[in-house]
């Protein structure tokens, strides 16, 4: 079998921009929400939130290049050349390499705001064509694959909070089977005024942090939005890697799931109806958990592995925020524990006992 | 490329405006039938109301968005197909992976339209939207376990869930896996593509030279792929065998196909090379063949230059551009013609276009091959390709 290795990463988020802010973050211990104000039926209403900043990509990308680009696109191209500049490669004249995306959402700023405007404000044959191209799940992935020249496969997942182990389940077997060495692997989601406003409407009172994922009883989710890229290599590279990328399960759980692994990471993210999974699929274990680091999302688990992938590099833990809520039988690792093993599974639920489950080891 | 085997199909299920069975639909486009008409399901305020290929008599369900309702209907069809109920289908490895565009877009009219004026919309409309995910609808009505997959790469997606699902199985994850497509129409794509030019206000001519664009259409195609030792140890019969599946992106245009075809050369390249498939032993080709005037140059052209003299069709005469499903629903086809050892003509099309790089099939053909190609190219510059092979069943 294929060795298939994590060359680069490209985050952003809550904590910053960066997979050097994303460590910083990890080594302090909380990020801050922030406030988004939200369009309501009552005027704008305020939600916490840990927002991304797109700033950073107007020094990567010119102008001109972005002033077509929808939010979600420009959310995903940022991450996308994070990742290419953490791993050395140059952000153009990429053949061949493979392109995998995963959101749960997709452009939801253009298709519901910017798309269903131009109909409903101008009529049917005024609907905006940039818009409509824009709609498109898979605009992202149209988007980087010009900016950057990614020739090879191209492929988009949408599987709501299963979105990353799915999606990477599919680009780890293009990697097993040859079809590509290397593939861009990312997680993209945006916190648009639709969904935040879903988040309110079907929450009523909101928390307004901080979030304690290991609470499990207890709802004290806040939405995030980011993206997290990746690098994925089955190439002898001479740049020193993060981790290996082990193994990626999916699918519907009838029972706890065994990991047999040192180190399990949680991506619990206060969301209560997940709280008792999450709870005795721990029980036991040694675990952690980052989520307040960059909210609820779909994209949450890609995160989860960017965390995972800078501890087997560090070969010790990073402090688990709230660590003190745990209310389940864990060991929730301290600041700095040194990881038994060099293997990490990052763990996800989601509805209908959907799981996900990412294996990492050390290089 | 690793090489890998050949995976087999053993189950198909089918609907669309063709009809709302495999049978059905092969039966239709043999007789040369189709009915695109105005839309039914929506108004429009357009001054032409271009023509569609809706499924009018599908009523759905109430719980379900009608992309993911049918998904379901193809799926029952394809499962029953394949010799298969919850009984035998019980300790099975059993994966779902299927293509959509409008089954997962977070959009509802009535819901923008009421949240822009101010209102608090019903929630409704967006909890039947997070709760239609075509993939999963599949997985919790059939009880599957295995991996679940909803592929959003536009007018590719319902060939690239063949290549992913054959890969599963190929790769030991699951024993089978229920692959295919679904979408319906839907007023937004409906004025999105008119919007965009690229549709034609009168019956759609894939690959004729008075071709304006495409009609849009709604639809669902499954297909189970099963590994070898669970068919052995049921004793089933494989319909047709996946025998390659490539896919390549133009990085190019968000809508437009590249003019010299690379992406999806590379992807024909690829599938063709999987099971060392000679161009020459391809007996047809079912192109992507929307009737738009970019996508039908550069395909022609393309085919001219990797599978020269292999005769080709477009079934999206008959069935509309079903987006998502296209792809599903066309590798169908192209199984169901294999078993025929003939294919219909490519309806639409009448009078060459000398800037083509070549004509379709303009009356329904026989051949004597065993081994065919589907296209799809979609926005975002994605190509993808399959190759089937006839199957072993009788």
């Amino acid at each position: 079998m294929r060795r298939i290795t994590i060359q680069g990463i490209g985050t952003f988020g809550g904590f910053g921009t960066g997979v050097q802010a994303l460590a910083q973050a990890l080594e302090k211990g909380l990020v801050a929400p922030s406030i988004r104000a939200v369009p309501t039926g009552h005027g704008a209403t305020e939600l916490a939130a840990l927002r991304a900043d797109l700033a950073p990509l107007e020094v990567l990308v010119q102008a001109r290049t972005l002033r077509r680009m929808d939010s979600f696109s420009k959310l995903a191209l940022l991450g996308a050349r994070l990742a290419l500049e953490d791993a050395g490669l140059e952000p153009a004249g990429n053949d061949n390499l493979g392109l995998v995306i995963a959101t749960g959402y997709g452009a939801t700023t253009t298709t519901t705001y910017a798309l269903m405007d131009s109909i409903s404000r101008d009529g049917d044959a005024c609907t905006s064509p940039i818009h409509f191209a824009n709609s498109m799940h898979n605009t992202a992935a149209a988007n980087i694959s010009l900016q950057i020249g990614a020739t090879g496969p191209n492929l988009t997942i949408s599987q709501f909070h299963l979105s990353v182990p799915s999606a990477l389940l599919t680009a780890r077997q293009w990697l097993l089977d040859g079809r590509v060495e290397r593939v861009l692997f990312g997680a993209v989601d945006e916190l648009s005024d639709l969904m935040a406003y879903l988040w309110m409407r079907q929450r009523g009172e909101h928390w307004a942090g901080p979030m304690a994922p290991l609470a499990t009883q207890q709802e004290t989710a806040i939405p995030g939005e980011g993206a997290a890229f990746f690098l994925l290599s089955a190439r002898d590279e001479v740049k020193p890697s993060y981790c290996t990328l082990q193994d990626v399960s999916t699918g519907r759980h009838s029972g706890p799931l065994a990991c047999g692994t040192d180190l399990l990471v949680l991506g619990a993210d206060g969301r209560q109806a997940f709280g008792a999974t999450y709870a005795a699929a721990a029980k036991g274990a040694r675990v952690t958990c980052f989520t307040p680091h960059y909210g609820s999302m779909p994209s949450g688990p890609a995160f989860d592995l960017a965390a995972a992938a800078l501890m087997l590099r560090r070969g010790k833990a990073y402090a688990t925020p709230a660590s003190e809520a745990c209310d389940f039988s864990a060991t929730v690792l301290p600041a700095d524990a040194p990881l038994a093993k060099e293997e990490i599974s990052c763990l996800t639920f989601a509805a209908d006992r959907g799981f996900g489950r990412i294996r990492l080891g050390g290089v | 490329m690793t090489q890998t085997k050949p995976v087999a199909i053993t189950g198909l299920g089918c609907i669309c405006a063709a009809g709302d069975s495999v049978v059905a639909c092969l039966d239709a486009m043999f007789r040369g039938d189709r009915a695109p008409a105005p839309p039914v399901r929506f108004t429009t305020t357009h001054p032409y109301p271009f023509p569609v290929f809706e499924v009018p008599q599908f009523l759905g369900e109430p719980e379900l968005l009608r992309t993911s309702a049918l998904a379901l209907f193809a799926a029952r069809e394809a499962i029953v197909d394949a010799g298969l109920n919850r009984e035998t289908l019980d300790g099975l490895r059993v994966g779902v992976c299927m293509g959509t565009t409008v089954g997962s877009t977070m959009n509802d009219e009535g819901f923008s339209r009421a949240y822009r004026a101010g209102q608090e919309p019903d929630l409704a409309p967006m909890d039947l939207i997070l709760n239609s995910n075509p993939a999963d609808v599949i997985a919790r009505e059939f009880g599957f376990m295995g991996p679940c997959q909803t592929v959003v790469n536009a007018c590719s997606s319902g060939t690239d869930v063949i290549g992913l699902g054959a890969s599963w199985i190929a790769a030991g994850i699951c024993d089978m896996v229920v692959v295919g497509g679904a979408d319906e129409l839907s007023r937004i794509t409906y004025n999105g593509f008119i919007s965009l030019k690229i549709s034609d206000e009168a019956p759609c001519k894939p690959f004729d030279v008075q071709r304006k664009g495409l009609n849009l259409g709604e639809g669902a195609g499954i297909l189970v792929l099963e590994s070898e030792q669970s068919r052995q140890e049921r004793n089933c019969k494989a319909r047709a065998f996946m025998l390659g599946y490539g896919s390549a992106c133009d990085a190019y245009h968000q809508t437009a196909p590249k003019p010299d075809g690379d992406g999806l050369k590379r992807a024909i390249a690829e599938a063709l090379a999987c099971h060392n498939t000679e161009a020459s032993s391809v007996a047809f080709v079912n192109a992507h063949g929307t009737g738009t005037p970019d996508n039908d140059r550069v395909e022609s052209h393309t085919l001219a230059a990797m599978l020269p003299g292999v005769p080709f069709l477009s079934t999206k005469g008959y069935t509309g551009h079903t987006l998502g499903a296209a792809g599903a629903i066309e590798a169908i086809f192209c199984v169901a013609c294999l078993e025929q050892g003939r294919i219909p003509a490519s309806i639409g099309f009448v009078t060459a276009d000398p800037g083509l790089g070549g004509c379709p099939v303009s009356e329904p053909l026989t051949f004597t091959g065993t081994v065919a190609l589907s296209n799809s190219l979609a926005f975002g510059g994605n190509n993808a390709v399959v190759v089937l092979g006839r199957g072993d069943r009788a």
